[in-house]
């Protein structure tokens, strides 16, 4: 384990560089994106390095959106939560519009109904409980925390179990997505998507000051939430639609229980089209195991520049079966509720969709549910 | 830890190169809803659909 150490010349201070794994974050990272050049996929290369850039990003800014909202749950802060509105309004400057005037562009969207409200709620417990959403479980996975790699797991298990049952849940009824866009047309869309980010903001602010709380982003989640938003359009650009996380970890579940044997012919969701493709194509031929790959190994890479690698000893037996139960159900949940705070609420607020604010609404109850069994495994409600 | 993260990422990064390897590949890195007239990211259809 060739842990090297460099001194840094301004500050006098040691840092630890990690050069086996910063080389194998770096060399992982170009030997997939040449595989999708020799494919003649540029995009597909562009979607590896944006998803690289949002990996350190996230991790330089301790960006967390599982934290930031148990803080504002917890004490009424709301600093964490308007950086992550930040993400969203400047995504939305590039979705709403290019989505509404190109044909080879899509918002998210997604039908409104119990299958979105029962998946966003039983997200929020999980991703209490494994103390990681979607993007968060990504780059602190990349970042060298082994509790995550339990999370991430069992998120890919629990969400080939909502592969399974979102047939059943759909069947369920709902109403077809609501889409600003297609009310006002490309700029009125795009207008009243940001008033419905500024009035939420407004609303967090009112409820942080009624609670005596701060409510102002710190500096790192100003500066990381503009450029994840930036990082945002440019996936939205190399894909063709907003950012995603989860579908990829559905797929790669899939793909390894059809290699253990499991039969998925049987199985509704895998005889959509578009999945059935995906689930017989290479992996990398899906936009968002693209930008988990590069997430993965951006965080990896920022983190392996700066200290020792996955250094830490393992976390207590509570802690990593909260990871378990935590993964499996935003894994679940996230396959029920089209997505996770990265696909359907970033994605789908940034298109215009209602369905974005409605999974941001269910998720917060299920939030404080999750909040409330954290101490059952040791972990803080903090 | 350590030596538990070395072995997990070197299996996934060859499962990774392995399956693109023995897999088709399509033109260009798709999403379900490129190509299924999906009402969701995940190819769910439309409610209206049924």
């Amino acid at each position: 384990m060739s842990t090297a150490t460099a001194a840094a010349p301004s500050a006098g201070a040691a840092i630890g560089i990690d050069r086996l794994f910063l080389t194998f974050a770096i060399g992982a990272t170009a030997i997939l994106v040449a595989l999708v050049l020799l494919d003649s996929q540029p995009l597909s290369a562009a979607l590896i390095l944006g998803g690289f850039g949002l990996g350190i990003a996230f991790l330089k800014a301790e960006f967390s959106y599982t934290a930031s909202w148990r803080r504002f749950l917890t004490k009424g802060e709301a600093g964490g939560l308007l950086g992550g509105l930040i993400v969203i309004a400047i995504c939305a400057l590039a979705v709403v519009p290019v989505a509404a005037l190109k044909s080879n562009f899509g918002g998210a969207i997604a039908p409104l109904g119990p299958s979105l409200i029962i998946g966003a709620f039983v997200f929020g417990i999980g991703m209490q409980l494994a103390n990681g959403c979607g993007s968060g479980t990504l780059y602190t996975v990349g970042g060298g925390s082994g509790r995550m790699l339990f999370t991430l797991a069992f998120f890919i298990i629990g969400s080939v179990l909502g592969s399974l049952s979102l047939p059943s849940f759909l069947a369920l009824g709902g109403i077809d997505p609501v889409l600003a866009s297609d009310y006002l047309g490309p700029w009125g869309g795009l207008a009243a998507t940001l008033a419905s980010i500024a009035l939420a903001a407004g609303l967090i602010v009112a409820v942080a000051k009624k609670r005596g709380a701060n409510f102002m982003p710190s500096r790192s989640y100003i500066l990381g939430g503009i450029a994840i938003g930036v990082l945002c359009i440019a996936v939205f650009f190399a894909g063709g639609h907003p950012w995603s996380v989860t579908y990829g970890y559905t797929l790669w579940g899939a793909k390894i229980f059809a290699a253990l044997g499991f039969d998925f012919s049987n199985a509704g969701f895998w005889q959509w089209p578009g999945n059935k493709q995906a689930l017989a194509s290479s992996v990398l031929s899906d936009t968002s195991s693209l930008t988990d790959f590069g997430m993965i190994f951006g965080a990896m890479a920022a983190a392996a520049a700066t200290k020792p690698f996955a250094a830490a000893a393992w976390p207590p037996f509570k802690s990593i079966l909260a990871a378990n139960i935590g993964g499996l159900l935003c894994g679940w949940g996230a396959r029920i509720g089209f997505g996770c705070n990265i696909g359907a609420f970033i994605g789908g607020v940034a298109s215009g969709s209602l369905h974005g604010w409605v999974w941001f609404l269910a998720c917060l109850p299920g939030c404080l549910i999750g909040i409330r069994l954290r101490p059952l495994f040791g972990l803080s409600r903090d | 830890m350590r030596k538990t993260y070395i072995a997990v990422v070197v299996l996934t990064f060859v499962a990774i190169v392995g399956n693109h390897l023995t897999s088709p590949s399509s033109g260009r890195a798709v999403s379900p809803e490129d190509f299924a007239g999906a009402c969701a990211p995940c190819g769910a259809p439309c409610p209206s659909k049924k």
